[in-house]
């Protein structure tokens, strides 16, 4: 456990050192004020200048869904870009023969920053939400987006060769996140199309307002997760 | 120390590893020598547990390969061909950080990095390292930890003759400090200076396995080869077993008409061409 703790470390020093994944690390809390004080202000501007009751308040919901999978998703490209620069240098190789092994490595490296994202999210939802939460749904889109941001780096990690290419991959991953947009513009039995998201039973989850869509959300991740496993490049 | 029996891998449906058997003693310089894909470098990952999908016995400290635990690593230093170091990070930094994922008593990275020359270049990062400086660096990361058992991957790859020499005389140091060590390399000369016993392995299989001195001996006899004065310089040769039944070279040697005589052994590389029919490349 030492091993795997001060690996950890090792990648949040890393992440320090690194301008980019710095501001990677910190963009949710920036996204969070954004969302928080920013959306209300244009929902106004917006009322205002169409003269209609309601613009973006019908989609706070899907924003909040969105908000919720970004600490993780972050967390993750950055993992995921630490793990591709250790793959370039050899370093991923050689930690897999040391106390740390294979196991302890990722655990340092996907597990560990999806529990701190999981944590940054309970506490930064609630606040920056723009939906009444109660603590379940906090949960639950918390649990939501920290399974997608597991995908995502594997996706990542197991598709790039590089970092350059790890950056670009990540874009088209991040696309995961709308299959949350489904329930809130399309309809059933449409919507179903994209079953094959994770994302869609959170959008699922908000729009009908049952906790119990959580259940597809963590199966469809689950199955996701376990192939990217199988298929890994390791 | 290693324990391998029956060895047999493969990637695909055709064997790569096939039923190979040997082991290593504690204490003992074995060398892996063989051409690229020879099955070298597999053969150290399924030693050092990283594939566990083979069949037969491979095990190493007693602990069967792939079932180890934790504490497998504690015993096991490896060193790389290619550099395994954070390249953001300065030398200290990265032995400081190999260093604390393990247990136990540490070897200090002071005294390590003043023995391979590195002292002065400890607070340097890694990217500002010549590809010589990054192997010795790369070697002193396996020690750090004190390791029973050594796992040298070509670790003279890329040093000048000075720092070969030192690395040479490290690995040496090492093996009367009661370590085991398993050096894969293509150079002949070093397995045949630090080895107390190699193995030929050509296609996933040891073709040949005995001390460097064994092999030289038992399959090519060491040459005379004399030159004389008749009419022009002239040359000939015989065994060096066979000297007193060269006539000729008696009937030479009585009458002083000698220019010149020495004596050649093959060496381990004529002996690795002539066993498997291959060369290191």
């Amino acid at each position: 456990m030492k091993a795997v703790r001060l690996s950890f470390m090792q990648m949040i020093k890393f992440m320090a050192a690194d301008m980019m994944l710095l501001a990677a690390g910190v963009s949710p809390v920036l996204m969070g004020a954004a969302i928080r004080f920013g959306i209300p202000c244009i929902e106004g501007l917006l009322m205002e200048f169409t003269g209609l009751p309601r613009v973006i308040s019908p989609y706070y919901g899907l924003i909040d869904i969105l908000f919720a999978a970004i600490t993780p998703a972050m967390f993750c490209f950055v993992a995921a870009m630490v793990m591709l620069e250790e793959h370039d240098d050899h370093i991923d190789r050689y930690l897999f023969v040391t106390k740390l092994g294979k196991k302890g490595y990722y655990i340092s490296r996907v597990i560990l920053p999806a529990m701190l994202a999981f944590a940054i999210t309970c506490v930064i939802l609630p606040i920056c939400g723009l939906t009444e939460m109660a603590f379940i749904k906090v949960l639950f889109l918390a649990i939501s987006g920290t399974l997608q941001g597991v995908i995502i780096a594997m996706l990542v990690v197991n598709l790039s060769s590089n970092k350059l290419e790890g950056m670009a991959l990540t874009k088209l991953a991040s696309l995961l996140m709308f299959g949350a947009a489904g329930p809130f513009f399309l309809e059933t039995p449409y919507s179903y199309m994209l079953f094959f998201m994770p994302s869609y039973w959170t959008g699922m989850m908000v729009t009908c307002n049952n906790s119990l869509y959580v259940i597809p959300t963590v199966m469809v991740s689950a199955v996701r997760i376990l192939i990217l496993a199988r298929r890994g490049r390791y | 120390m290693i324990e391998v029996k029956n060895l047999t891998f493969s990637y695909t449906n055709k064997p790569f590893i096939t039923d190979m058997n040997f082991d290593v003693k504690k204490g003992e310089i074995f060398g892996f020598l063989g051409p690229s894909g020879a099955g070298k470098s597999t053969l150290q990952k399924i030693l050092l547990g990283m594939l566990p999908g083979y069949q037969g016995l491979a095990t190493v400290g007693g602990t069967e390969c792939r079932k180890h635990g934790d504490s497998f690593y504690q015993m096991i230093g490896v060193d790389f061909e290619y550099s395994t170091m954070y390249e953001k990070l300065t030398a200290r930094e990265n032995l400081e950080f190999f260093s604390s994922l393990y247990e136990g008593k540490k070897r200090p990275i002071n005294e390590l990095l003043e023995r391979v020359g590195l002292e002065n270049d400890a607070d340097k990062k890694v990217s500002d390292y010549s590809k010589g400086m990054k192997s010795r660096l790369n070697f002193v990361k396996a020690l750090i930890h004190d390791p029973e058992l050594l796992f040298l991957d070509e670790p003279t790859s890329g040093l000048d003759p000075t720092n070969n020499r030192m690395m040479k005389d490290m690995i040496l140091e090492e093996k009367k400090r009661g370590k085991t060590i398993l050096l894969t390399t293509h150079n002949m000369q070093d397995a045949t200076e630090l080895c107390d016993r190699v193995a030929f392995i050509v296609g996933g299989q040891i073709y040949a396995l005995d001390s460097p001195h064994n092999l030289i001996m038992s399959k090519g006899a060491a040459k005379l080869t004399y030159t004389w004065d008749e009419n022009g310089e002239r040359s000939g040769s015989c065994r060096l077993d066979c000297v007193a039944d060269d006539q000729r070279l008696s009937k030479l040697i009585s009458e002083n008409r000698l220019l010149s005589i020495h004596s050649s052994e093959p060496t381990l590389n004529d002996i690795f061409i002539e066993i498997t029919g291959r060369t290191l490349v």
